[in-house]
């Protein structure tokens, strides 16, 4: 494979990491501010310590997030020193945005949380909680500015030989963001709210004795995707028109691989749709519970929303080919001066050093989870968690 | 208003080499002050309030780069490749061994924390154009001093008086590199170099002079100084930083007001989490 094949499938390999482990983050850490707003306004203990088993595993869990962040924003300039030199003005400004009022600012709320346990006022430590969402869904907005620069690109003028920013607001406007934006937030909240579900499911398959922690836990969760799901598909089906206008050769041009993604996309999305309302009225009197067999539907089916994830990704990064920005600097013209054998040896590295860390990472958060909301006095699974 | 960007830049350099330079540091010297796991873990309780947030400032620094550089950054990371690639894989494993630490991952941490100082030393050797070697062992032992002192200040009892000696024994070595630095130098101004490596020199005095008077926050004030001074000297010794690779003027000021906003919001909240941890212990 040659540098450029290399370097596509290095952006394609650490994006697609850094992606699960972000929608999760997203929907973890609303589902925590909402057990943790519970437990402030509620004398109920059980809050408190929904609040902390959930907090742990999203803290794990945002571990690894951090740690394929960094390389994301470095590897623009590693491999594609040709979009920040020709197209750095524009694109460069939502990215720098996402960095500083989001990324900077979420991992200070986020440090401050997790120290600020039994430390800080209740409502202090509330407000952190639900600034490190706000944070970390500000993220997400920079991003998919920045994204849909990429795929419609606007605000802009040719001058000098470089692009220049004219028009900030036009950024914002971008027809392929908003609808994308508000997809992206919900398929988040499905994450979470799937997760969540699982989670209990696994529980109650192995007669929890925690019967009111994980039906509490359970109820969230499918309320979360039964409430997600509908603006989920909404959002993704409202894209269609938009892609139709702006990229239409992307429905000409669609293959095998990003075909399948779109495909297992909505399959997925509808399956959860139904699955999740199918569920809400067996919430009554815990007939899910006791039925049991949905329970095993729902384990099996945490990792559904990642799959769908990664396939409306692909679908709507590889059709946009042989552009970066579309109409105007191509993939091949963006990438960095580089040899095939320097990008193969990034493209190793990171790749072995994700993929060992990622499955660290869930076999912790597997065995996290597993064992339940335990006492934390044993055995603190890092040192960053130690005050949860 | 370009050079507010070049100032916040240099700033938020600054702030990542003067605060995880101690993280780096303490990850270093992870198996030497900490003998027992026991010990171990209470080195790695002493980062951890500030680890996400030290980290951070490098994150905060490359967008800044990113968005008002655009054509430093892209030059600046892909001539230097294969350097990058290996200080972020030592990033990447020593922020994670740090986070979900498990004695079995040690290998990781201590080996990352030696990587990413190696890796910003090499760097700061070919911009700077010194020996590489020098400055990769140089930036080691200047991390690891940080560390020392910050656990000095930190800790209590057996793991403080062992930490203090090997802040102590690597105040020479750290000499030894800031005089070598000097003397190896290549295409840099020898004037603006020498003024930079006598206060770097007082500074290493003054971390010497601290820690026998007992004075951990002085010697951690000069110990952070120490760090940051490279990032001082690229930014002061070499025009690295022109108008012609920075951002168009409709850029910056888009940036500005986030900026304005941000810095201070984050100064604020990061000195609360040092204000809360004095006051917790």
């Amino acid at each position: 494979m040659d540098a450029l094949g290399l370097a596509r499938l290095q952006f394609a390999t650490t994006t697609s990491f850094h992606f699960l482990f972000v929608l999760l983050t997203l929907g973890l850490v609303t589902s925590v501010a909402v057990m943790q707003t519970r437990a402030t306004l509620s004398a109920d203990p059980v809050h408190a310590r929904m609040t902390r088993f959930w907090g742990r595993l999203y803290v794990v869990n945002y571990a690894l997030g951090i740690a394929t962040g960094i390389v994301m924003e470095f590897q623009f300039g590693l491999n594609w020193s040709g979009l920040s030199t020709f197209a750095g003005d524009v694109f460069g400004a939502p990215l720098a945005l996402e960095t500083l009022v989001a990324f900077f600012l979420e991992s200070t709320f986020l440090g401050l949380w997790i120290f600020g346990w039994d430390r800080l006022n209740k409502w202090a430590h509330l407000a952190l909680i639900w600034l490190v969402a706000l944070t970390a869904f500000a993220s997400a907005f920079w991003i998919m500015v920045a994204n849909a620069f990429l795929q419609n690109p606007a605000g802009h003028e040719l001058r000098d030989g470089v692009l220049r920013m004219v028009d900030f607001s036009a950024l914002l406007a971008n027809p392929t963001f908003g609808t994308a934006f508000l997809h992206v937030c919900f398929a988040s909240l499905t994450v979470g709210g799937v997760f969540l579900t699982g989670v209990s499911a696994y529980h109650f398959i192995r007669r929890t004795t925690e019967v009111d922690f994980f039906r509490r836990s359970l109820r969230l969760g499918v309320v979360l995707t039964a409430l997600a799901t509908p603006m989920l598909i909404g959002f993704g089906f409202g894209q269609f028109p938009i892609v139709e206008r702006h990229q239409p050769e992307k429905f000409d041009t669609v293959g095998g691989l990003d075909g399948a993604g779109l495909g297992f996309m909505i399959q997925i999305g509808f399956v959860l749709l139904l699955v999740s309302w199918a569920t809400v009225p067996l919430l009554f009197r815990d007939w899910v519970v006791r039925l049991r067999f949905p329970l095993y539907l729902m384990v099996l089916g945490i990792p559904l929303p990642f799959v769908a994830a990664i396939g409306g990704w692909l679908f709507r990064e590889i059709g946009r080919q042989p552009w970066l920005v579309q109409g105007v600097l191509t993939t091949r013209d963006a990438m960095s001066h580089v040899s095939a054998d320097q990008m193969l040896v990034s493209f190793i590295a990171f790749t072995a050093v994700f993929a060992v860390l990622a499955v660290a990472d869930w076999v912790l958060i597997a065995r996290l989870a597993r064992r339940g909301p335990v006492s934390s006095d044993e055995a603190p699974v890092s040192p960053l968690v130690p005050a949860l | 208003m370009e050079g507010v960007w070049v100032v916040l830049l240099a700033f938020l350099t600054c702030g990542y080499f003067a605060l995880a330079g101690f993280d780096y540091g303490v990850g270093v010297l992870l198996r030497l002050v900490g003998r027992d796991e026991r010990s171990r873990r209470a080195v790695l309780r002493a980062v951890t309030p500030f680890f996400l947030g030290n980290e951070v400032w490098l994150v905060a620094a490359v967008g800044v780069l990113f968005g008002a550089f655009p054509r430093l950054e892209g030059e600046l990371l892909s001539s230097q490749h294969t350097v990058f690639a290996v200080l972020l894989s030592g990033l990447v494993c020593f922020t994670v061994a740090v986070q979900l630490r498990s004695p079995g991952w040690d290998f990781l941490l201590v080996g990352g924390a030696v990587v990413v100082a190696v890796g910003w030393g090499v760097l700061l050797g070919r911009v700077l154009g010194g020996p590489v070697w020098l400055w990769g062992a140089g930036m080691v032992v200047l991390f690891s001093l940080h560390g020392a002192v910050f656990l000095a200040w930190r800790l209590s009892g057996e793991l403080r008086e062992r930490a203090s000696r090997i802040a102590g024994l690597l105040v020479l070595p750290g000499a030894g590199f800031v005089v070598a630095a000097v003397v190896t130098a290549g295409s840099v101004p020898v004037p603006a170099f020498g003024v930079t490596a006598v206060v770097a020199l007082g500074l290493l005095g003054g971390v010497w002079v601290a820690l026998r008077a007992g004075r951990h926050r002085v010697a951690f004030g000069c110990s952070a100084l120490l760090c940051a001074l490279p990032v001082v000297g690229v930014f002061g010794a070499r025009s690295v930083v022109t108008v012609s690779v920075m951002a168009d003027v409709s850029t910056l000021r888009v940036l500005t007001w986030a900026a304005v906003v941000v810095v201070p919001l984050v100064l604020v909240f990061q000195w609360a989490t040092w204000r809360m941890s004095r006051a917790a212990r």
